[in-house]
C-alpha cells in the first residue's frame, strides 16, 4: 500500500465509524413506513447529518452521507485513462448486477461517483458494524488493485498476441 | 489456440469422411453447409443420387464481386487463377451457368480420385480465392521493380522521391470493411480497414493495435516481420478510394520483398495476412471473456468478506428455535 493511500483509508474508516450510529426510525411523512431517510425524495433537514467528503485527489474521493437511519457511501474509483474508465465501468456494473448478494450495495451509483453503498439500520442490526467498515475499506483497496491488474493483463496479452502474430512472418 | 489455421477444418473433415465412405463402397449422400469467417460459406451437395462419387462444392463470399473486378471486367481471370491453384484430376470448376443457385463458384469433386493433398487443397479454397489480388500485386511488383532497375541513373534520382506505385486492389470482405493491396517498386502495402461497433472494442482494439505497431521495435527477433502502422484516418494511398467513416481504423502492413520472394513464403504471408482481422478480433473477445471470469471470481471473494460481517447464523437460529422447543415439566410443549 502506498504511503498516501493509508491516511486516506484511515480517514474513511474513522468517518464511517462516526457515521454508522444508526437507529430505527419510522417515517414522519407516511404512516407505517420505514424508509432510509437519505433516499426519500422529500428529505427533512432534521433527519440528515452533515455529509463528509474525503478526497485523496480529484479522481479518488469518498462521499459519506449520513442520516438518522441510513448512511450512503459513495466511492469514486481512480480512472487515469480511457482503458481504466472502461474497466471500472464494467467492473462496477458487474457488481451492481449482483447487488442482492452484497446486501449493502446500491444498484446505481449517485451522479459523479463510480459505486454507492447504502447501509441502513437493518444492516447494522444484522451485521457487525466493524466488519462492515472492514469490508468497505477492503473493497476500496481491492478495486484499485483489480483494475490495475486487469489493465496490465490486457497490455500483456496484446503484446504477446502481436508478437506471436508478427513472429509468423519471420522466415 | 493461439493461431487460427488458414484452412477450414470442418470442410476438410467432411471431405475425408466422404472419401472414406466411397473407399468403403458405401458412398454417402451429402447436403451440408459449412461456414467460414467473413460471411463466407461452403455448400457440399451430392447432385446425383445414383452417381454418388461426384459432389459439388460451392463457395459464396462477400468479397467475390470486388475480387472479380481486380482482374478485369469479368471473373474469368479469377476462375482461371483458382483453377491453377486447385489443379488436379479430382476437381473441375463448373462453368457459370452450372453454378449452384446463390453461390459464386462451384467445384465438381470426384471423390474416387481425391487424395490427402487435394483434400487439404480444397479446404484452403477460401484462402485461394482471397489470394487472387495478392498474386496480381506480386506480379505487378515484379514488373515495377524491373522497370525501376532499368531506369537510367539520372532518372532514378528524380523517381526516388516518388515511389512507383501500381494499381491498387480493393477487397471488400465485409459490408463496410475493406482490404487494399497496393504494389509499388520496392514493397507491397496491405491496408486493412476495420470497424469497431462496440465502445469497449474500440478501446481494447486501440491497445492491441498499438502493441502491433510497437512489437517490431521492441522485440529484436521479429525485426524482419512486416512493418505495421495504425491510424484513424485513411492513409494517402487509399484516400481517394475509401469512403470516410469516423469509426474506421486503418492498419497498414508493409511487405518487403523478403516476405514474398518465393511461392512458399508468398502463400504463408497471404494466409497469415488474411487471418489478421479474425485473429485480432478473436483475441479482443478472449480478453473480454477472461476479464469476465476474473470479475466473477473477485465478486465471490468480496461476498466472503461481507459475510464475515454477519452475526453467526447458528447463534441466530438457536435464538429463534430455543423458545419453540421449550417444554413444561411434564413434557408438554410450551406454546406461546
Amino acid at each position: 500500500m502506498s504511503q498516501s493511500l493509508r491516511p486516506y483509508l484511515t480517514a474513511v474508516r474513522h468517518s464511517l465509524e462516526a457515521a454508522l450510529t444508526l437507529s430505527n426510525f419510522s417515517s414522519q411523512e407516511v404512516e407505517r413506513h420505514n424508509r432510509p431517510e437519505i433516499e426519500v425524495p422529500i428529505q427533512s433537514a432534521e433527519l440528515l447529518l452533515q455529509p463528509m467528503h474525503i478526497s485523496r485527489n480529484e479522481n479518488e474521493q469518498v462521499l459519506i452521507e449520513p442520516s438518522v437511519n441510513s448512511v450512503r457511501v459513495n466511492i469514486m474509483v481512480k480512472q487515469a485513462d480511457e482503458i481504466e474508465q472502461i474497466l471500472v465501468h464494467k467492473f462496477t456494473r458487474f457488481l451492481e448486477q449482483r447487488a442482492e448478494a452484497f446486501y449493502i450495495l446500491r444498484r446505481t451509483p449517485i451522479k459523479g461517483f463510480s459505486i454507492s453503498f447504502l447501509i441502513t439500520n437493518k444492516h447494522t442490526e444484522s451485521m457487525k458494524t466493524g466488519k462492515l467498515i472492514d469490508f468497505i475499506i477492503e473493497f476500496m483497496e481491492e478495486v484499485d488493485k483489480e483494475i490495475s491488474e486487469m489493465k496490465l493483463f490486457l497490455n500483456a496479452r496484446a503484446r504477446f498476441v502481436a508478437e506471436a502474430y508478427l513472429g509468423e512472418f519471420v522466415y | 489456440m493461439l493461431h487460427l489455421s488458414a484452412n477450414n477444418t470442418l470442410l476438410e473433415a467432411t471431405l475425408i469422411e466422404l472419401q472414406q465412405a466411397v473407399q468403403e463402397n458405401s458412398p454417402l449422400v451429402v447436403d451440408r453447409i459449412v461456414s467460414d469467417f467473413d460471411h463466407t460459406s461452403f455448400h457440399l451437395v451430392t447432385p446425383d443420387n445414383d452417381n454418388r462419387q461426384f459432389i459439388h462444392l460451392s463457395i459464396v463470399t462477400k468479397a467475390w464481386p470486388s475480387l472479380a473486378q481486380c482482374g478485369g471486367v469479368d471473373e474469368s481471370q479469377l476462375i482461371q487463377f483458382i483453377n491453377g491453384k486447385l489443379t488436379n484430376q479430382a476437381t473441375e470448376i463448373l462453368p457459370k451457368n452450372q453454378t449452384t443457385q446463390g453461390y459464386d463458384m462451384t467445384v465438381r469433386v470426384d471423390l474416387t480420385k481425391l487424395d490427402d493433398e487435394s483434400i487439404h487443397n480444397l479446404s484452403l479454397l477460401k484462402t485461394y480465392v482471397m489470394s487472387f489480388p495478392f498474386q496480381l500485386a506480386f506480379d505487378e511488383f515484379q514488373r515495377l521493380s524491373q522497370q525501376f532497375a532499368t531506369l537510367a541513373p539520372g532518372e532514378e534520382e528524380s523517381s526516388l522521391s516518388q515511389p512507383h506505385r501500381g494499381q491498387s486492389y480493393r477487397i471488400q470482405y465485409r459490408d463496410d470493411e475493406n482490404i487494399y493491396v497496393q504494389p509499388s517498386n520496392d514493397r507491397i502495402t496491405v491496408i486493412f480497414e476495420t470497424i469497431f461497433k462496440d465502445e469497449t472494442d474500440k478501446i481494447f482494439g486501440k491497445v492491441f493495435l498499438q502493441e502491433f505497431v510497437d512489437a517490431r521495435k521492441r522485440n529484436r527477433s521479429i525485426q524482419s516481420a512486416p512493418q505495421v502502422l495504425f491510424s484513424n484516418v485513411a492513409p494517402r494511398e487509399i484516400a481517394t478510394t475509401s469512403m470516410e467513416n469516423s469509426d474506421s481504423r486503418f492498419i497498414t502492413f508493409v511487405l518487403f520483398p523478403r516476405h514474398f520472394n518465393n511461392t512458399e513464403t508468398q502463400f504463408k504471408t497471404i494466409s497469415q495476412i488474411l487471418q489478421f482481422r479474425n485473429y485480432f478480433h478473436y483475441h479482443i473477445k478472449c480478453s473480454k471473456a477472461f476479464m469476465h471470469s476474473r470479475m466473477r471470481f473477485r465478486v465471490n471473494t468480496f461476498i466472503k468478506v461481507l459475510n464475515r460481517a454477519k452475526f453467526d447464523s447458528e447463534e441466530n437460529e438457536d435464538g429463534e428455535k430455543e423458545p419453540q422447543q421449550r417444554r413444561t415439566f411434564t413434557g408438554r410443549k410450551m406454546v406461546y
